[in-house]
């Protein structure tokens, strides 16, 4: 991967991180916040690849897969626990 | 090795552009039901855009997990859009979309009624 084409990934992508940080303050309903919350880690998931992939080392997709697994969890908790009002029935 | 490397550049610069429409769908899409489209599909087609070019760094550590990603994601994406969707079917989320029909048998008479949203 060429130097600039990575800079120009990275500086958009964090401009795209902070960007679904303000969606996720200013959602109007709670699933809205618990949707842009998933997708605020997903955009982490794809910087996390993004320098396993200049750096050529996996140890950041450790982290990546960790964030992933986390997320899903936290993910149908939070709207289960929205919707039923327990976690597991 | 030159059209590898041209290869990659093309998969990060086609990544970033799907999830830059996604995250723009967050902001611009009215209701619960329309921002999943966004926020679940184009977010997460960047990802994998993002996850093959590591093709490009030909280490099999990172490919490997890099796969291992992509199948992760391409299982678990579609259960939490879904649980987010029918949590606000039940919590009688309105679809704001101008036009929109709600087929879904939602409002016929019969239907248990649930809680009022807060």
């Amino acid at each position: 991967m060429h130097t600039a084409v990575f800079y120009v990934a990275v500086l958009w992508m964090t401009v795209l991180l902070a960007l679904s940080v303000v969606s996720v303050l200013r959602a109007r309903s709670a699933l809205t916040r618990i949707l842009a919350l998933d997708m605020t880690i997903l955009i982490l998931i794809a910087l996390l690849v993004l320098y396993s992939d200049v750096n050529r080392v996996s140890y950041y997709l450790d982290a990546a897969l960790a964030l992933a697994l986390l997320s899903v969890i936290a993910t149908i908790a939070a709207a289960r626990y929205h919707s039923e009002g327990k976690l597991f029935s | 090795m030159r059209p590898l490397a041209l290869l990659t550049d093309a998969l990060v610069l086609l990544g970033v552009l799907v999830m830059t429409v996604g995250v723009y769908g967050v902001f611009r899409m009215p209701d619960t039901y329309t921002k999943l489209h966004a926020s679940s599909k184009a977010v997460f087609l960047g990802v994998i855009a993002l996850v093959l070019a590591s093709v490009g760094t030909r280490e099999p550590t990172v490919i490997a997990r890099g796969l291992l990603i992509a199948v992760f994601l391409l299982v678990t994406t579609p259960v939490a859009a879904h649980v987010i969707a029918r949590a606000a079917y039940v919590r009688d989320e309105a679809m704001e979309t101008p036009g929109a029909i709600d087929e879904s048998g939602h409002e016929l008479p019969g239907r248990p009624p649930t809680r009022d949203a807060d």
